[in-house]
């Protein structure tokens, strides 16, 4: 992600830190890995762009947006985590995946020197959310595993529904011409 | 936890969750933490009230007074930590860490047959002070619960 501070950051952090972008979906905070997101725009700027999704094949995600050639689906964090909906304001638009995910809010970037694996007690499907877990100023934050969000049948799924609305939208344009 | 010929004549840690008492090996027992932040992040493992931090270790929190008691335990605020294995063999263990009251004490006692019918995290009782106590075997305790197939069975694997 490109930050005006990026390059003094950089120069600061030692090897053996990485950057993490903590945002909030609802009262949770989450890390990701800053280099694994490509932008950050806010939903208002998105939402020209956005195509909805009439068919909610995968309830989580409403909307695809295209972004430099691309289709990201957009996934919603709070149904994703299971949270109380909230209203999103942010979109993080993920790099080498084609997800964005709808975010209440960036707290800040950090450096973390260790990503704790997240204990075996855990069984669910947060260990494929999850790639471990920080500790940061007197908190526990969950790192979130990018490509995490979508499983590769639910891009299946969300592909045939893609080219579905874009051969409606072909069908519709040869009508009217 | 190991057969419980292991465990006769042994030292015990007896504990209280709800208003009972039950005993853990010593030997399983790393130690008993004040009250601690517990911190919380979404996640669908049953039993796990979240993650403490101790000596820089994230320690998971088994919230187990609903399977011993039958209900929820407000006055807990110590955390007794103790190992727990993984699979068949001890090759896999990890700190985990079980709300309580704080009051633990030592005992050292031999380990009877645990009673008939007894849930299949009972490894055994102990005969103190005039009471039978209940010895929990903690892998199974909390995985009787976790290993249920309603726990995560919505979630499909990702890459």
């Amino acid at each position: 992600m490109k930050i005006a501070t990026q390059d003094s950051a950089k120069s600061r952090r030692s090897r053996s830190t990485e950057a993490v972008i903590l945002f909030c979906i609802g009262a949770q905070t989450f890390a990701i890995a800053a280099d694994a997101v490509q932008e950050i725009r806010s939903t208002d700027s998105l939402a020209t762009a956005a195509v909805e999704m009439e068919f909610a094949e995968v309830p989580k995600v409403r909307h695809l947006v295209e972004r430099s050639h691309r289709t990201y689906y957009v996934v919603s964090g709070c149904a994703h985590f299971g949270l109380r909906v909230t209203r999103p304001t942010l979109v993080l638009i993920l790099r080498q995946i084609r997800t964005a995910v709808l975010v209440d809010s960036i707290e800040r970037m950090a450096d973390v020197s260790a990503v704790h694996a997240l204990p075996q007690a855990f069984q669910g499907e947060e260990r494929q959310w999850y790639r471990g877990l920080i500790y940061l100023e007197d908190r526990v934050i969950p790192v979130i595993k990018p490509d995490g969000f979508l499983t590769p049948n639910e891009f299946a799924r969300l592909d045939r529904a893609a080219k579905a609305i874009e051969s409606r939208k072909e069908l519709e344009g040869t009508v009217q011409a | 936890m190991s057969g419980p010929e292991n465990h006769a004549r042994k030292s015990w840690v007896l504990l209280h969750v709800g208003n009972r008492r039950f005993a853990l090996p010593a030997e399983s027992v790393m130690e008993l933490a004040p009250p601690v932040r517990l911190h919380n992040f979404p996640h669908t493992s049953r039993l796990i009230a979240g993650v403490i931090v101790r000596r820089g270790r994230i320690v998971p929190v088994y919230d187990v007074c609903p399977v011993l008691c039958g209900r929820e335990s407000s006055v807990h605020r110590f955390y007794l930590i103790a190992e727990r294995a993984f699979g068949a063999g001890n090759e896999a263990s990890e700190a985990s860490a079980i709300p309580v009251n704080g009051e633990c004490e030592l005992a050292s006692g031999e380990m009877l047959p645990p009673q008939e019918n007894a849930p299949p995290y009972f490894a055994g009782t102990l005969a103190i002070e005039n009471a039978n106590i209940d010895v929990l075997d903690l892998q199974k305790l909390v995985s009787a619960e976790i290993n249920n197939p309603t726990a995560a069975n919505h979630a499909e694997l990702r890459p």
